[in-house]
């Protein structure tokens, strides 16, 4: 009777392994040796998956997606060494591209495409990684309340006159360390801590929610200054809830830094893994995103702003007018992200 | 100890080897996570105890204790009305109580700022009819609590539920006898009665506060779990988050005992078989509980269910345009099959560590039982980690051996997903079903053997049939659980394979909450769904059990 049981519980096992794995994989192993690539890929947008699409109509090559966050992709492609599937990796912001580096999950990818179609300072210096798209981490201000004239830099946000009306998101989030390791990287580090207490001290209130959140706070009146993305501006504007487009009309951008070293701002950004079974059609793959045509769609279906300089921006991104960036190495943000995260709980910003 | 051993050959028998057999296979992953312990803290531990440890235990603490009393409160009171009166759309109401558990608690912490935050949709409705109100706060520990309350207090109505319909009419008949009031029965002998089940389903409880990780970092709560995240993610410190995941571990453990400690020795078993004259014995209501009882049920399904599914509603209709297409059909088809697939392995399982445990005499194999179900615990990415790294050291001894690549098994189908499932959920199949086995007590198994039946036999005609209702709830808390699940199918499900928890979250991930909503709504309505179908099939499996009985006798 037991060995009846057994047998049974066996055979139920081998035949949904059979059921849900085989085909599948078979599948899978066909793919690979055929024309495709696979993609680990931080981007959630939908316009990403249409870019891709035709992408596979233009070339023939079959694009396979695993959609998680950077850290978790980065851990798989580790845990998987020199047998993962992964070709690519795409991450939102710069310090995720350098850990990769770091932990030798990318190879030099050496194209003139690339090189060209990309300044610099949104790429990596060995072309480990490439920047895609970027985003502007900026003020914004309740138009009613707050005389642009006030606002300079992100270092006068310590000012008293900011006491109490500072809106701004969790240390946990990425983009608020890479602002501070932007500002360690420029100010020094005892200058930059010194900046996230003083930030600290003019809150509003305690961080929490997102950076839609922040601006929404604005609205009803519990800050009057708020630093967040430049995309997630335009989302709120272009959004169907009433309540959003309102915060999102209520506010103007004011981009920080201008009259030094510019504004900070972070890039999405890809990279050819180490192991990358498909490296050719990989870097087809980067070269078709960086491509003129593509970057204002990509860059545009976000909010974000190109990183090829041929290719123009939005019109509402126009109409923020043109800005002044940072031109520090964003290979930097990545190195100081985790400095800044001690400072963050240094100053007990939660 | 010596003891013990001197009775080593005599306790030890076939079943020791199998439960342990199984419960090792599925607690690989911990062994995997405690090969990197052996490493020893990173170079961030002492940042991470100087800064925020204390600070996130005390969150987490307070976070249990809130939500333990709300969802003590919401779960008994409600399971004990409907199991206990009779009233109009008694039994919609039963089946509404669950439907909290089919939203992501995370979609609920985002439904109630947009209900009640900032122009939230209820705020705005309040202002219009003449309300001065701005907003309620719920970014803060009190929201966590209440927004997890009412998102997890059907673990305990579930479990709670099933005890308080078993009770035989028997038992209360005496105690009325007795002279015990209403009120006397519930405290003194309904409640204890229950109390493994109600346990049980507190546990559950309290594994998912301390594994929620959306909710509290959109409310800015620092809890153990956002820890174990910052340390990885942000401090790049990998080590770190694997011991502060072994301090939950810890944490867990600590409170399974106190669990253990108050349930005592004492055993719950109660003579079944009666259970025929449960309907009869449904009271009508009367009195002040007209008033108060039905305010009791409305209380859990206005704020755990009516409220956030309005606003996803809204939400799903402002972005019904680029959100509805058929795709979104084949994303339910696809959960679901994974979800119906993995749950069945999940209640096989347990009910094999559950039967075979109790058929062996060693002791000491109810450890591995244990450590089989800690899954429940880690936090998922942990987990993750864990799977992945104990799977890549058979894909090596695959290369390096057979020189046979076998990634694309794990890489490219559900089989290693399935299985972190299985070890994932395992507690919460198991936690009830065992409550509900040490209430069957031995006597019914025991008499069986006595005539003669196998032990298989006896599991197949008596003691399965007899548990079938609380088989078929855990059935559906696991299926609800991997539907909602994230960050394992994140990191393990293959890359064509989508289900409707990822879509909602890659949404809501990106501060487009509106757009999260549809999938989030298509989750429920799947969930509803099923359960319709499972309480049909439990119908039409009584109508044919009783005669089946009857032949029996």
């Amino acid at each position: 009777m037991l060995r009846q049981f057994m047998f049974i519980v066996f055979i139920a096992l081998l035949a949904s392994c059979s059921n849900e794995g085989q085909p599948k994989a078979n599948a899978q192993e066909d793919k690979q040796s055929d024309q495709s690539i696979t993609l680990y890929t931080h981007r959630h947008y939908d316009t990403d998956k249409a870019i891709f699409a035709q992408f596979e109509e233009e070339t023939g090559i079959k694009v396979n997606v695993v959609k998680a966050n950077a850290d978790e992709l980065i851990q798989k492609m580790e845990s998987e060494g020199d047998q993962s599937p992964a070709d690519l990796l795409i991450t939102v912001d710069a310090g995720r591209l350098v850990r990769a580096k770091n932990k030798g999950l990318l190879q030099t990818i050496n194209s003139d495409i690339l090189t060209q179609s990309i300044p610099a300072h949104l790429r990596d210096t060995e072309g480990h990684w490439f920047g895609l798209t970027k985003r502007a981490r900026v003020i914004v201000y309740d138009k009613d309340k707050v005389n642009t004239e006030d606002l300079s830099t992100y270092e006068a946000l310590t000012e008293s006159k900011w006491n109490n009306k500072i809106l701004i998101r969790s240390s946990g989030n990425i983009y608020n360390q890479s602002l501070l390791a932007s500002i360690i990287a420029n100010d020094g580090k005892e200058k930059a801590k010194e900046w996230a207490a003083g930030v600290v001290e003019n809150f509003a209130r305690s961080p929490k929610g997102n950076d839609r959140d922040q601006v929404k706070g604005i609205l009803a009146g519990e800050g009057e200054i708020a630093i967040i993305n430049t995309y997630y501006l335009g989302k709120l504007i272009n959004s169907k809830d009433s309540t959003e487009i309102k915060a999102g009309n209520a506010v103007s951008v004011f981009f920080p830094n201008q009259e030094d070293r510019g504004t900070h701002i972070n890039i999405s950004g890809i990279g050819v893994s180490r192991y990358a079974p498909h490296k050719e059609n990989a870097v087809k793959f980067i070269e078709y995103l960086a491509s003129k045509e593509v970057q204002e769609i990509f860059a545009e279906a976000n909010y974000e702003y190109p990183v090829n300089p041929s290719a123009a921006p939005s019109d509402l991104l126009n109409s923020w007018g043109e800005f002044k960036e940072d031109k520090l190495p964003l290979s930097k943000l990545g190195e100081l992200n985790k400095e800044a995260v001690i400072i963050f709980d240094e100053v007990k910003w939660q | 100890m010596q003891f013990r051993i001197k009775h080593l050959k005599r306790d030890i028998n076939q079943w020791s080897f199998y439960t342990m057999a199984i419960g090792l296979f599925v607690a690989i992953p911990v062994f995997a996570i405690v090969i990197y312990l052996f490493d020893g803290v990173g170079e961030m531990w002492r940042h991470i105890v100087n800064y925020f440890l204390l600070d996130y235990i005390q969150n987490s603490l307070f976070l249990l204790l809130g939500t333990g009393f709300l969802t003590f409160f919401l779960g008994i009171s409600s399971a004990w009305i409907v199991s206990n009166y009779d009233f109009p759309f008694r039994r919609l109401i039963e089946w509404l109580l669950f439907l909290p558990l089919a939203i992501p608690s995370y979609i609920v912490a985002y439904a109630y700022v947009g209900l009640l935050g900032n122009g939230g949709s209820l705020i705005t409705y309040l202002q219009s009819i003449g309300f001065s109100i701005q907003k309620v706060e719920m970014m803060n520990i009190f929201g966590l609590i209440w927004v997890l309350s009412f998102s997890l207090f059907p673990y305990v109505y579930a479990s709670t539920r099933t005890v308080f319909k078993s009770h035989p009419n028997s038992i209360r008949e005496t105690a009325y006898l007795l002279g015990a009031s209403n009120r006397r029965y519930f405290f003194s002998v309904a409640l204890p009665l229950a109390s493994p089940a109600i346990i049980g389903g507190l546990f559950l409880v309290f594994m998912e506060v301390l594994n929620d990780y959306g909710a509290a970092k959109y409310y800015g709560i620092n809890t153990f779990t956002t820890g174990i995240f910052r340390t990885w993610t942000a401090l790049e410190d990998l080590q770190s988050a694997i011991y502060l995941s072994a301090l939950l571990v810890v944490l867990v453990f600590l409170i399974n005992s106190l669990v253990n400690w108050l349930r005592g020795k004492r055993s719950y078993a109660i003579k079944v078989g009666q259970q025929s004259s449960t309907h009869s014995r449904r009271k009508s209501l009367n009195g002040s509980k007209r008033i108060i009882y039905p305010l009791l049920l409305a209380i859990p399904i206005v704020f755990g269910l009516l409220l956030p599914i309005a606003q996803l509603s809204y939400w799903a209709m402002l972005t019904l345009d680029t959100m509805l297409n058929a795709e979104l059909f084949w994303i339910a088809l696809q959960s679901i099959s994974v979800a119906f697939g993995a749950a069945f392995f999940i209640l096989i399982t347990a009910l094999v560590l559950i039967f075979f445990s109790k058929w062996n005499y060693l002791n000491s194999v109810h450890f591995i039982k244990k450590v089989a179900t800690i899954g429940y615990v880690i936090p998922g990415a942990i987990i993750g980690i864990g799977i992945i790294r104990s799977s890549q050291t058979v894909i090596n001894f695959f290369s390096d051996t057979f020189h046979l690549k076998i990634g694309y098994l794990f890489y490219g189908s559900s089989v290693i997903l399935i299985y972190a499932y299985v070890f994932r959920f395992l507690a919460v199949a198991y936690n009830p079903i065992e409550a509900n086995t040490l209430k069957l007590g031995k006597y019914l198994a025991e008499s069986s053997y006595l005539l003669g039946s196998s032990k298989i036999k006896t599991l197949f005609k008596i003691e399965l049939p007899l548990l079938r209702g609380t088989i078929i709830s855990a059935f559906l808390l696991v299926f609800i659980d991997i539907l909602k699940e994230l960050p394992l199918t994140l990191i393990l499900k293959p890359y064509n394979l989508q289900t409707l928890a990822v879509k909602a979250y890659e949404y809501a991930d990106d501060e487009r909450v509106a757009e999260a909503a549809l999938p989030a709504l298509v989750l429920i309505f799947t969930i509803t769904l099923m359960m319709m179908l499972l309480n049909y099939g439990n119908k039409k499996l009584t109508s044919f059990g009783k005669p089946a009985n009857k032949q029996m006798k």
